[in-house]
């Protein structure tokens, strides 16, 4: 069982440690992220300031195609990922990011355009593993939690792929007709 | 199992899928004789063997079964397995926990990843999972890792200089034990052991006694889950056993994690700055309450040694048995990273075959036989309905299929390389560390662990086969021989 003075003395720990826990706390935790820190870093650090100071050029619009045929556009800041986007932004997606970007699910699988599947930084070794998993895989394929916002990025389009649920559904209909 | 298919759903779903068997048309071992081989025939010992048998010779794909009293539909197939680990939910459920829980509730203890279910899992799997499950934050702990690794190394030397001919090391699988421990004692609690010491220390030595001892009963303490409530007054030690060793594996871990807070407090005292792990991190930040880190500390820790330790020394054997893989693997080594530098997890990219070889190890002998699920949903799998509730076992057998790896029963690190970055494979066949937001989330510090000891112990070591000639004893437990 617990120590008893456990719990309280830890109460105590932290609270004059505060100054610790904030700088530990905000690298961590917080919402789900991608692998983009590098790049969002001086956005967090520099609080206000910075904030005033990102201006349009900073801003990236994708637009997502769900898999129901809907557009849905967004706009995120550079270096966030597409996970970011989808969760900062709210997008009803279903089942979008289930691990939060911890690269154990596949389900931020996205479809690239051509032409700026080409331009993505190099994929993982870990990415390809989980990419293997991921259902409708494609040519231009990849998980949208490693996929951090570029400015070349500005205006494409990725496209949501069809889900398990929704492959399933068409066998059934086809089965009883 | 009528009652499990009377449900409004369930007639709902037949109406619509006319041809669909129910599990009672499942093809399956009569529930005695499963008993019999379960228990008289020391089932557990080897349980691996009897799940190839069922799938490959006499039930198919889709066949039901008995874990002990509990029943289980088995599913030995690649895309029906994809199917029944991507329809997970929210919080999936791997299997029946009662056990586990009645023990926790027992002694006023939380549950950690492994026995928690619904939100207060999701709850801990959230903050764990941004501590140690993406690359990035596991690749921090190489420096500590390799520290591991030097002990490890020198630890060989010295077993090897006690032995008559000076080269060979009797118990590989005890040596791999001690470091597996070491080093994820290095990440979880942030301190060292002295396992691998020529003179462990005595406190250690009781921990290591104990974790011994805890992993040797785990086959009892499995049936003990697996023997009904009713029966345990007839036959009560199995239960007395499952919370002794629990007990013991509890102790150990609160031992640590009382010890880090006992630092923290006194660096705090003396006013200076806190830095630390994962350990200080989740102490700190307070997400998790201190009984919950010592649940899921102790569980990490049961979950992670023998695992990791039983892997690395599958690997070492089938190097030992393959000196033509082993040279190949040796001088992939010594040309794409130079023979004197030490590795990180920055430099396992550059060496293709010391991944290939961690997946073709764990292919052949994945220390878990199978993927359990408990449906949350009605499903169609293969033409039957599983009714929502059901546990499901994704199980190994795809590993050996032809049809997923062919000659699948050689052992080819080489057929995990990709020709290029476009190069995909549907490898559901083999997936030892789960799948989906509730696969293995030790799964990034068990690669770093075994990848960076295992280059290294290559790289010292050129003639593995001379170290690891005893190896076919450690392996008894797996009822392979
Ligand atoms: C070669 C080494 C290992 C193998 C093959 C392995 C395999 C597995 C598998 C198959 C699962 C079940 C996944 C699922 O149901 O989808 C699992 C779960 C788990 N493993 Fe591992 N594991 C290994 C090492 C580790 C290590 C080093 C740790 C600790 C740091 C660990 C901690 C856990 C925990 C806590 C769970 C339960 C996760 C949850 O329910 O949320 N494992 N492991
Ligand atoms: S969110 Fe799970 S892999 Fe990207």
């Amino acid at each position: 069982m617990a120590a008893p003075g456990t719990a309280s003395l830890l109460r105590a720990a932290a609270a004059s440690s505060r100054r610790w826990l904030l700088a530990a706390s905000r690298g961590a935790a917080g919402r789900p992220s991608g692998d983009c820190v590098a790049a969002r870093t001086p956005g967090r650090f520099f609080g206000v300031s910075a904030r005033a100071r990102l201006s349009s050029e900073d801003k990236v619009t994708v637009h997502f195609i769900n898999r129901d045929g809907d557009k849905l556009t967004a706009e995120g800041k550079v270096g966030d990922s597409l996970l970011d986007v989808v969760v900062d932004k709210n997008l009803d997606i279903d089942g979008f990011g289930a691990c939060e970007g911890t690269l154990a699910c596949s389900t931020c699988h996205l479809i690239f355009e051509d032409h700026i599947f080409e331009k993505l930084d190099a994929i993982t070794d870990e990415e390809m593993d989980m990419l293997d998993l991921a259902y409708g895989l494609t040519e231009t394929s990849r998980l949208g939690c490693q996929i951090c916002l570029k400015k070349f990025m500005n205006n494409m389009t990725v496209r949501v792929p069809e889900a398990v649920a929704d492959a399933r559904q068409s066998i059934d209909m086809s089965k009883n007709s | 199992y009528h009652h499990l298919l009377m449900n409004e759903k369930t007639v709902i779903h037949e109406r619509f899928l006319p041809k669909q068997g129910s599990l009672q048309e499942m093809p399956g071992p009569k529930t005695l004789s499963n008993l019999v081989e379960f228990f008289w025939k020391d089932g557990f010992g080897r349980i691996h063997e009897i799940q190839v048998q069922f799938s490959q010779n006499n039930y198919g794909k889709i066949f039901k079964s008995h874990f002990g009293p509990q029943f289980v539909v088995s599913i030995a197939d690649r895309d029906m397995v994809a199917q029944v680990l991507r329809a997970e939910g929210r919080t999936p459920q791997r299997a029946n926990m009662e056990s586990w829980q009645e023990y926790r509730d027992l002694r006023g203890r939380a549950t950690g990843l492994i026995s928690a279910e619904g939100e207060q899992w999701l709850k801990m799997r959230s903050v764990l999972r941004q501590k140690i499950l993406k690359p990035k934050d596991v690749a921090v702990f190489s420096e500590g890792v390799n520290e591991v690794i030097t002990d490890l190394i020198k630890r060989i030397h010295t077993l090897r200089s006690q032995e008559e001919d000076g080269e060979t090391v009797t118990n590989v699988n005890n040596l791999f034990f001690k470091y597996s421990m070491e080093g994820v004692a290095t990440i979880l609690y942030e301190s060292r052991l002295g396992c691998l010491e020529n003179n462990i220390p005595e406190k250690t030595v009781e921990y290591i006694e104990a974790l011994e001892l805890m992993f040797s009963m785990f086959k009892t303490t499995m049936y003990a889950g697996a023997i009904p409530k009713w029966l345990r007054p007839f036959i009560p030690k199995p239960w007395r056993e499952f919370c002794r060793s629990w007990d013991g594996l509890f102790k150990f871990s609160q031992i640590h994690v009382d010890n880090k807070i006992k630092d923290i407090q006194s660096q705090l005292d003396q006013g200076e700055e806190v830095k630390g792990g994962l350990l200080t991190y989740l102490l700190l930040s307070k997400e998790l309450t201190v009984e919950e880190i010592y649940a899921n500390m102790t569980e990490m820790l049961l979950a992670g040694v023998d695992t990791t330790s039983f892997t690395l020394s599958w690997a070492t054997y089938l190097l030992a048995k393959h000196p033509e893989v082993q040279q190949s693997v040796y001088e992939e080594i010594v040309n794409n990273l130079g023979k004197d530098q030490v590795p990180t997890s920055d430099d396992v990219p550059k060496l293709p075959m010391i991944r290939g070889l961690l997946k073709e190890t764990l292919r052949l002998f994945p220390v878990l036989p199978g993927n359990g699920r408990v449906t949350q949903e009605d499903l169609v799998v293969g033409g039957y309905l599983i009714p929502k509730g059901v546990s499901s076992l994704c199980h190994y057998a795809t590993s050996y299929e032809e049809e997923n790896f062919p000659m699948a029963n050689d052992f080819r690190p080489e057929r995990w390389l990709r020709k290029d970055n476009m190069d995909r494979v549907d490898n559901f066949g083999s997936i030892p560390f789960g799948y989906g937001i509730r696969s293995c989330i030790g799964k990034r510090i068990a690669e770093l662990e075994i990848h960076l000891a295992l280059i290294q112990v290559e790289k010292a070591f050129p003639s593995i086969p001379t170290l690891c000639i005893h190896l076919q004893e450690s392996f008894k437990r797996f009822g392979s021989d």
